[in-house]
Order: structure tokens, then C-alpha cells, then sequence
């Protein structure tokens, strides 16, 4: 990839994640071809007439379950992998992601919860809603922790904290769903992590949170290049470490809380995307917060789309999926750069 | 002119750094000069503001603790042994981080100017780097690499560079041309400019500078023209070795193996 301009490298990645799109659309029950994906997308936007073989069912699978279902795969991938991106870099540790830092056993805790108490203030976004706000909470008490412990807010005591914050809600959740088996149950099936339930409000929720988010991102990626550096070397080249270490964490782990909060735990996909696009593009986070998004975005269409056909009408947990590839991939690209 | 007043500093509630008071004038280079453990990193680390410390540190009478870190990062640089790198950078990208401070943020993370590009490349030419430009750092040796560090601070145009044992990693080669360089960064004087380094090696030390600073368990020793200074006890006792004989020993050892003596 070496040889390729930075441009076309960009332009392929791209490419290959409207193909991942427009497969994640078009496989499944009905094969649907991208030429009637074309004409009912433009149906519905230009309203341009639709062909004659395409019939009303072939259209009302596209735009109530599939384009949903797909589009919601992409924002979560890319909302996870440039959340990833960010915490690698913030905390200069390649292995960091918002999971270190407890959004997904804060979200947990926040599911469980829900379950455990039945509490259903917004209806069927209840779950979504509290799952975010525990995550983002729990990030938010290991951050503020950290910075109380060390002035500059250091990546070592941001891990530990945040390890420890994990530890401790995990405990928590263990014990409320050892009081409450049915409880239990729909938390384990939650955290298994599944688009099956999207639709076109999910995706209206969640596509201007990371969308924003990763735009507040790209302010700071020239700080962010800094941070990988270690927080003594940004510091002393002009980074205000306390405050952009805050708000970056934060603004990540919102992002990663988003995705979570809707799908369920998926691990992995903010590991690998991230890592890649280094390997392809170089590590300015110019480039790689919205590559990583691009990529990231792409791969989870496609983990969910395997996820759905493998066993068929069985459908697989999505996690599982992405951590199955993942991990494979994920050893090769990491080993693969240390030799 | 820089201003060390009374500097007091610890960790976790355990002291470190006594009232340390001298000052430096633009021109001019010091090197700290101590046995393991007396704290002359935690002072460059007070210097630089990148821990808390009781007292005052001032450039030209300006509170450094007090400014923004942007401002700070113009005014003072630090190149240390330590620098943990996991992700691929290009030469060229590393060094371009130097003018962080420098590149104003517009909406997104700013670009660099035109004047940004041409100190990026002149620092990469400066430390002999440019026939390298586009090579990722993860790729270079560790001289390369401390090069790479050195232009990246370079770039960052400070008036102040505290060297925190760079030479470390460094054959001797790229040790006496790292400190050779920084001396004629300060010297060429068109600048308001000093240098503040700490190296285990005193011939290192000495070679920055004669103009050196002592200290032993924290607190500042004795300060001035390393000759009039220091002598064989003072060095003993600081030490607890005789520094002095070994030196000699030293020398005697090099003399001999000039034009091949030894060999006689």
C-alpha cells in the first residue's frame, strides 16, 4: 500500500465500504441486487419512478429492515472505531479502548438496571438512554478521579482508575442479576450485542451524536498526535494535557456509549480498525479518526452480515462475530509491526 | 535572564528539591551536575512546569507557571531520554508537532503556514535528517531517532531548551555532535536563547559547558565555572568515588593509546 497515494488509498477504503454497505443491503432471504437498491433508494429520495420488476415487498424490506439495519451497523462501527482511535492516543497505549475505561460495564450496569427495577420513563429508548448516561458516568467518576490523583490527569492513573471503576461495576452488575434471574438474562442477551432491533429512529438518533462527535474530534488531532507521544512530551510542546485529556476522553466515550447503549457490548472492531488504518495510512489522526470510522463503519456491516447468514435463521451474536475475525487479524497487524 | 527563585518540589507528599535560587542569562548554557537521585530532573521538570513546585520561576519577569501552556511552549522546550513512540509517524509529521504552539486552530486543527513549513525543514536539515524526511520513526535507529527529538524541539523555537540526559541512547559520535550543536544554537546570539542540561556523564556535562550547577540530595551545592568550583574532595564527597583519579587514569590509558604508544 506503500506505493499508492495517500488519495486513492483514502478513495479505496471509501469504496470498499460502500461495497461492505450495499452487501450488508442486498444478502439475506431475499437477494436483493444493488441495481434495486439503486432505484429504491432514488424512489424514495428523488422520487424517480421505481423499475417494474422491483415490487413493494422488495422495497419495504430495504427501507424498514435492511438499509436501517446496515446504515445502524455503519455508525456504530465507525462511532466505536474512532472512539478507539482516540482513547489509543489519549492515553498513548495502543491497547486502550472505551471498554478500559468502563463504558461498557458502566452501560451495563445502566441496562441492568432498567431491567432490574423495570423503570420505562422513554419507552423503548429507556434502555439505550440509560445505558449511555452509566456509561458516560462511569468514565466521567475515573477521569475526574484521575485528575484529583494527578495533576496532569497521567495515562497510567487514567487506566488504572478506570480498571478499577470496570472492576467494581462489573461486581455490581454480577449482584444485582444474581437477585434477579429474568433480569439476568435479558443482560446477557443485551450484552451479546445484536442490530437486529434497529430502525430508521435508531438510526436518526445515533447518526448526529457520532457524526458531531467525530467532527469535535477532528479539532484536536493535531493535540492528539502529541498525546502518543506520552504526556510529558505534550505538555511541554503546548498541550494543555488536563483539559483536552478530558474532553477528549469524554467526547470518545460518549461516542462509544452511543453505539453500546443501542447494539449491546461489541468488542474489537475498535481495536483492528484503528490499528489498520495506521498500518495503511500513517498514524496522523487527521486522517485516522474519520478512516478509522470509514473502515471500522465497514467492517461491522459486514460482521453482521455474517452474523445473520452464517446459520441462518440463527442469528449469531454480533460481538462474537467481530471478536472471532478480530482477534486473528488483530494479533497479525499487531505482531506483524512489532517484529 | 531566567529566574529560579526559592524552588521547592516533591512526590506524594515526600520532598525533593530545596530552595533552589540561582539565575541564567540569555547566551549562556548550564549544565546540572549530580550524583543519581539529587534532583536535577525534578528541577527541569519545575522549569518546564510540568510539575508543581512551591517558589517562583521566571523568563525575563515573566511567571512561567502562570502563562498558558501554547505561550510556555514557545518560551520553553525539553528534550529528554524518554520518549515512548507506539504509532507510526513520518520524520517530517514529528517534527511538524513542534510548531503545535505555533499553528493557530481554525474550526478544524489548523495548517501550518508557510513559515511553519520552512522552520520544519530547516530544523530537519540543522540535526542532518533530510535525506530521511519521509521515513516513519519507527523505522530509525535510536541516534536517528533522538535527532528526529532534537529537531522536533528545534522546531518549536523556544527560547529555552532543557535537555534532560538526551544523549542516553547515544554512541559517542551522536553524542559530541548533539552537544555541539546545541552550543551553536545558543551561540549564534541573534536570539535571546539559553540551554539547561542534565548529563550522567560530566566530560558530557563539561563539554556543553563549564558554567555548571551542583547539587547533592536536593538542594543546590555550588554554582559557577566548574574550575573554580570544584576540586578532588568537593567532587569525592559529592560522588563517593574519586572521581578525579579515575578520570585520570583515564586519560592516561587515552594518552597512551595515542599514535599507536601502547603498541611500543
Amino acid at each position: 500500500m506503500k506505493t499508492f497515494p495517500q488519495w486513492l488509498k483514502i478513495l479505496l477504503c471509501i469504496f470498499s465500504a460502500i461495497i461492505a454497505l450495499i452487501l450488508g443491503i442486498g444478502i439475506g432471504s431475499v437477494y436483493i441486487t444493488p441495481g434495486e437498491i439503486a432505484a429504491v433508494i432514488a424512489n424514495k429520495i428523488f422520487a424517480l419512478p421505481l423499475p417494474e420488476t422491483t415490487t413493494d415487498i422488495t422495497a419495504a424490506i430495504i427501507m424498514n429492515v435492511r438499509l436501517p439495519r446496515a446504515v445502524a451497523a455503519f455508525i456504530v462501527g465507525a462511532g466505536l472505531s474512532a472512539g478507539g482511535a482516540v482513547m489509543q492516543s489519549v492515553l498513548a497505549n495502543p491497547l486502550a479502548s472505551g471498554y478500559t475505561l468502563g463504558v461498557a460495564s458502566g452501560a451495563s450496569l445502566g441496562v441492568t438496571v432498567t431491567l432490574f427495577f423495570g423503570v420505562t420513563f422513554l419507552g423503548i429508548f429507556t434502555l439505550p438512554f440509560m445505558g449511555f448516561i452509566f456509561g458516560l458516568f462511569t468514565v466521567l467518576i475515573a477521569v475526574t478521579a484521575a485528575s484529583r490523583f494527578d495533576r496532569n490527569t497521567g495515562s497510567a492513573a487514567v487506566i488504572l482508575i478506570g480498571m478499577v471503576m470496570s472492576l467494581f461495576v462489573n461486581a455490581v452488575v454480577t449482584l444485582l442479576m444474581g437477585l434477579n434471574k429474568d433480569a439476568a438474562k435479558s443482560v446477557i442477551f443485551w450484552q451479546m450485542g445484536s442490530f437486529s432491533g434497529m430502525d430508521n429512529k435508531t438510526v436518526l438518533i445515533i447518526f448526529p451524536i457520532t457524526l458531531v462527535i467525530i467532527l469535535l474530534l477532528l479539532r484536536y488531532s493535531r493535540a492528539m498526535d502529541l498525546m502518543t507521544f506520552g504526556d510529558e512530551q505534550a505538555l511541554s510542546a503546548g498541550v494543555n494535557s488536563r483539559f483536552t485529556k478530558t474532553l477528549l476522553l469524554t467526547l470518545s466515550s460518549a461516542l462509544t456509549g452511543a453505539a453500546v447503549a443501542f447494539v449491546g457490548t461489541i468488542g474489537f472492531i475498535d481495536l483492528i480498525a484503528p490499528h489498520a488504518v495506521r498500518k495503511i495510512f500513517g498514524a496522523k489522526h487527521k486522517i485516522v479518526i474519520p478512516m478509522s470510522a470509514v473502515a471500522g463503519g465497514g467492517f461491522m456491516v459486514l460482521s453482521d452480515l455474517l452474523a445473520r447468514t452464517v446459520i441462518a435463521p440463527v442469528e449469531l451474536p454480533v460481538g462474537a462475530v467481530t471478536a472471532i475475525i478480530g482477534a486473528p487479524i488483530f494479533a497479525y497487524i499487531f505482531l506483524k509491526k512489532s517484529k | 535572564m531566567l529566574t529560579v527563585k526559592k524552588v521547592s518540589a516533591g512526590y506524594s507528599g515526600k520532598r525533593v528539591l530545596f530552595d533552589i535560587t540561582f539565575n541564567l542569562d540569555f547566551g549562556q548554557c548550564l549544565s546540572i551536575i549530580g550524583p543519581n537521585g539529587c534532583g536535577k530532573t525534578t528541577l527541569l521538570k519545575c522549569i518546564a512546569n510540568l510539575i508543581d513546585f512551591d517558589g517562583e520561576i521566571s523568563l525575563d519577569g515573566e511567571n512561567l507557571a502562570k502563562i498558558k501552556r501554547r505561550k510556555l511552549a514557545r518560551k520553553v522546550a525539553v528534550l529528554s531520554q524518554k520518549n515512548e513512540m507506539y504509532f507510526p509517524y513520518s520524520v517530517y509529521d514529528t517534527v511538524m508537532l513542534g510548531r503545535f504552539s505555533h499553528i493557530k486552530p481554525g474550526l478544524f486543527a489548523g495548517e501550518p503556514t508557510k513559515k511553519d513549513i520552512a522552520a520544519v525543514n530547516e530544523s530537519i536539515e540543522a540535526v542532518g535528517l533530510s535525506c530521511l524526511i519521509d521515513r516513519q520513526i519507527n523505522t530509525l535507529s535510536g541516534g536517528q531517532l533522538q535527532r528526529v527529538f532534537l529537531a522536533r524541539v528545534l522546531a518549536q523555537n523556544p527560547q529555552i531548551i532543557l535537555l534532560d540526559e538526551p544523549t542516553n541512547h547515544l554512541d559517542l559520535k551522536h553524542q559530541l555532535e548533539l552537544v555541539d550543536y546545541i552550543k551553536k544554537w545558543v551561540g549564534e546570539g541573534k536570539e535571546k536563547r539559553a540551554v539547561i542540561g542534565v548529563f550522567h556523564d560530566i566530560n558530557i556535562a563539561l563539554r556543553l559547558t563549564e558554567n555548571v550547577l551542583f547539587m547533592d540530595s536536593g538542594k543546590l551545592s555550588r554554582m559557577g565555572n566548574f574550575r573554580d568550583t570544584a576540586d578532588d574532595e568537593f567532587l569525592q564527597n559529592l560522588f563517593g568515588v574519586n572521581v578525579v583519579s579515575y578520570m585520570t587514569e583515564n586519560s592516561r590509558f587515552w594518552e597512551s593509546m595515542k599514535n599507536g604508544r601502547h603498541l611500543l
